[in-house]
């Protein structure tokens, strides 16, 4: 009895930020009793929790089982499912994935990740395990490290300035101002980008996501009639696709092609071109990567995301606004639950749920999450479920 | 009698220097501890924070190796009082850096004198016939107590030998070869201790020029050479006054020794100090040349050399960057940037 | 990371890559399938010692261990046979490490594990 649809019943996800108060646990629970209390008929009959780094930051492991008997889901299968930075979206791809499959009915995804019991060098080594041990961290080359070098070659080779690079920044802090869950809720200019102070040259502290906690989650079910009249949202199209390993050992350092792949294939699941998009959350954890992102889903030439985003195509209140909530720049970037959030946000968006940050009426909203640089794109296409 | 001279002589094949890229003008040293002047020497050669005697080592090592032709070598050894692990040796990181592994692989310590002792014994190794080609290396990343006298000329930096039987490729012939030692303590080390200690004048007249007097005037006993039959000298250098008075005594010139007295502009290279000074000379000499060198290591000994230069000196020159070329590329630093560089931090 | 390291002393020492046997691409570091020809039939190989920087940048915010080096630099290096090394630019003044600059591969410490453990080293390159 193989079931093809997946639909997102209710979500849940706490504010990013600093929770010196709350455990990972404590994190997961709050963001997964919330998901669970959108549709409190529907028992999920899976949860799968997306997770980078519990084990350095939280000398924990076994997520799976631990979240779940804190949740009362004790007696459900229960697995984490890692992709470093993508850890969150992939989590929701294998989840969703079991319920179209039809042998789950249902699925809780909870996406978390506690970073700021973490001192910055520490947090840095736990992002950097994204990368090889062997030949990256080795060298000393930090994740920032990495897209440095990638925003240099990106700049020198399309020709992009130090102005046209804030642009995404720019766009995300301004939607993360009326965004209640955001990390940070303040606009800043291009000036404030590029007068911050420096991490690995050219990138600077505000084209760089910050480091935050936070959980998301996702109830999943295949049987629409089991949301018991609650406004629902369908799984249309869902891909992850994998790069190769590191950035630098690709013949086009700028073709995500992780990114382009997944993307393409879930939109053509979806049935989808792009001028349907009512909105993108796009996985911008560095401005650069925001930028090559944009230009692998084909919402820019090569070479011209950053100046199409200064132009201001991508607004809240332009044809194709991104980062609704601020992308990973202002709502942040607690890695694991990154993925998760961007899809609780295109739920909000769908069910005309987002408040000040609501866009006009979309039909559709893609989310798009990576882990290391385009190694791994986890892309999902959601519309209204009618 | 003493003489010492391998019944098949080894020769030098390949050579290379090396020494940091960073150089602390001891106007600095002096500002901070004396509040102005300057030391002996003008400047002196600072390895940077990631360097250490095996990364020179290997620096230099490649150099030689490539010099000489040869892909096999039958010894490999280090010469050094600054080893990076008090147990756990040089030579074999070393010999992995360079692809050997059938070889011989030992460091030597003798204070300042270790990179001529591995001289001494690869030629024998040599010339005995038990190997074909080895690798003698002298290197130190020399530590002065912070303020101590000898703050201002410890330094780094050093040069390695591949000496095999002589033969085309031959740069020069080790002719023959004099050691002379005493129980002299003039600097020293305890275990545990980071930096020497050392009994100020006492390191002249009983310790530097007593023995390395014994070990050339010996050479000169029992070979009949004179001073004159020399191109170039090179002698151990602490400071720049030491080797040139040494010279003055024993009858050479200011012209013979001024090729390998770098101690003016790196200071002084301990294990590294007289072999890095061949180096200098080796760069400029000429077929039919004849070169003295004599090293001094606290402790005490000298071992000294006749050394004929070959006609493989032409061809082979320019195959390895000269010292010449190594003291322009360094750059100054400040004693701030020395002190993170070498730990001086904690003393 | 000892014996992590030790596993490949002669990849970090000598930049001992990978060639593939059936069509000649060489890549440091060394891959288990060609990515031209998707052959398998991978050789060990030692890697040229020069090249020139693709691109780099100069980082100031470190991981652990290397808090004592920053500000330094970190770049892409193509070798001569076109294997491409990410690596530190040590020894070289800042206006020297730029895009097409050349480079030559030395060896230095790459990590010290504290006081009392081992001394790892590897390969950084140095602007020629
Ligand atoms: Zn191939």
């Amino acid at each position: 009895m193989a079931r093809s649809k997946a639909y997102v019943a209710s979500v849940g996800f706490t504010k990013v930020g600093d929770h010196w108060e709350k455990s990972l646990l404590d994190l997961a629970v709050e963001a997964g009793s919330s998901a669970l209390k959108g549709a409190p008929k529907a028992k999920p009959d899976v949860l799968i929790v997306g997770n980078m780094f519990s084990a350095v930051g939280a000398s924990q492991e076994h997520l799976g089982a631990m979240v779940a008997g804190a949740l009362g889901l004790t007696g459900i299968p229960a697995f984490k499912v890692e992709a470093a930075c993508a850890s969150g979206a992939s989590a929701f791809n294998v989840a969703c994935s079991l319920v179209k499959s039809g042998s789950v009915g249902s699925a809780l995804v909870v996406g978390v990740e506690k970073m700021r019991d973490l001192e910055p060098e520490e947090a840095s080594q736990a992002l950097a395990m994204a990368e090889s041990a062997e030949y990256t961290q080795f060298v000393g080359a930090s994740f920032a490290a990495l897209n440095g070098l990638l925003a240099r070659y990106y700049m020198e080779s399309e020709g992009v300035s130090r102005d046209e690079l804030s642009s995404i920044p720019v766009i995300d802090h301004a939607n993360g101002v009326t965004a209640e869950h955001a990390q940070f809720r303040k606009a800043i200019t291009a000036d404030v980008v590029s007068r911050s102070s420096m991490v690995a040259d050219p990138l600077r502290l505000f084209d760089c996501a910050p480091v935050g906690d936070g959980a998301a989650a996702a109830l999943i079910l295949g049987d629409p009639k089991a949301g018991a009249g609650k406004k629902l949202v369908g799984v249309l199209g869902g891909a992850v696709s994998t790069n190769e390993f590191s950035v630098y050992e690709r013949k086009d350092m700028l073709d995500f092609r992780a990114t382009r792949d997944a993307f393409g294939s879930a939109m053509s699941q979806a049935g989808l071109s792009l001028p349907k998009l009512g909105a993108l959350e796009v996985h911008d954890a560095f401005s650069v990567v925001g930028a090559l992102s944009l230009e692998a889903m084909g919402l820019s030439k090569r070479g011209e995301g950053c100046r199409d985003a200064k132009a201001g195509k991508f607004d809240l209140r332009s044809d194709m606004p991104i980062n609704t909530f601020g992308g990973l720049k202002a709502r942040g970037h607690p890695v694991g639950a990154t993925g998760v959030y961007q899809i609780a946000e295109a739920f909000l968006q769908l069910t005309d749920a987002a408040g000040k940050n609501q866009v006009d009426r979309p039909d559709y909203v893609a989310t798009h999450n990576i882990g290391g640089v385009d190694t791994t794109a986890a892309v999902h296409v959601f519309g209204r479920a009618s | 009698m003493y003489l010492m001279q391998s019944k098949n002589r080894a020769a030098i094949l390949g050579y290379g220097a090396y020494i940091p890229y960073y150089r602390l003008p001891t106007t600095e040293i002096a500002r901070v501890w004396r509040g102005g002047g300057s030391g002996p020497n003008v400047e002196k050669a600072v390895a940077s924070m990631d360097e250490d005697t095996v990364t020179m080592a290997i620096e230099a090592a490649r150099q030689a190796v490539a010099m000489s032709g040869l892909d096999s070598l039958g010894a490999v050894f280090v010469g050094t009082e600054s080893k990076p692990y008090a147990v756990k040796p040089t030579s074999t990181i070393v010999a992995q850096a360079l692809g050997q592994h059938h070889t011989l692989a030992a460091d030597l310590e003798f204070a300042c004198k270790a990179g001529t002792e591995a001289i001494q014994v690869i030629t024998g190794l040599v010339g005995s016939g038990m190997i074909q080609a080895g690798l003698a290396i002298g290197m130190d990343t020399a530590q002065g107590r912070p303020g101590d006298d000898l703050e201002y000329t410890a330094a780094s930096g050093g040069a390695a030998y591949v000496i095999g039987n002589k033969g085309e490729g031959a740069i020069a012939v080790i002719d023959c070869s004099t050691s002379f030692v005493s129980d002299t303590g003039d600097f020293w080390r305890r275990a545990h201790e980071k930096y020497p200690r050392h009994l100020s004048r006492f390191t002249g007249e009983p310790a530097y020029f007593y023995h390395i007097e014994n070990a050339v005037r010996t050479l000169f006993e029992e070979t009949g050479h004179k001073p004159g039959d020399f191109t170039y000298a090179v002698f151990h250098q602490p400071n720049p006054r030491f080797p040139v008075e040494v010279a003055t005594r024993l009858g050479f010139t200011m012209d013979q020794i001024k090729t390998g007295l770098l101690n003016p502009m790196i200071g002084n290279t301990y294990s590294g100090s007289s072999p890095i000074g061949l180096a200098a000379v080796l760069d400029e000499a000429k077929p039919g040349d004849k070169i003295l060198l004599a090293s001094f290591g606290s402790g005490a000994g000298s071992d000294a050399f006749c050394l004929d230069v070959k006609d493989g000196i032409t061809k082979k020159r320019g195959k390895s960057p000269t010292v010449k070329s190594m003291l322009q590329r360094g750059t100054r630093i400040d004693y701030s940037t020395y002190s993170k560089f070498r730990d001086k931090l904690h003393k | 990371m000892a014996i992590q390291s030790w596993r490949i002393r002669d990849r970090y020492y000598r930049l001992v890559g990978s060639r593939c046997a059936s069509c000649g691409a060489e890549y440091f570091p060394p891959v288990y399938r060609c990515r031209e020809c998707g052959s398998d039939k991978m050789k060990d190989k030692e890697m040229p010692k020069t090249g020139r920087i693709v691109t780099y940048t100069q980082l100031h915010e470190p991981l652990p261990g290397f808090e004592a080096q920053v500000p330094f630099y970190l770049a892409l290096v193509e070798l001569e046979n076109g294997a491409r090394v990410l690596t530190q630019v040590v020894d070289s003044p800042d206006e020297a490490v730029k895009t097409g600059a050349k480079v030559k591969a030395t060896v230095r410490r790459a990590k010290v594990e504290g006081e009392s453990g081992q001394i790892i080293y590897g390969y950084k390159f140095i602007v020629a």
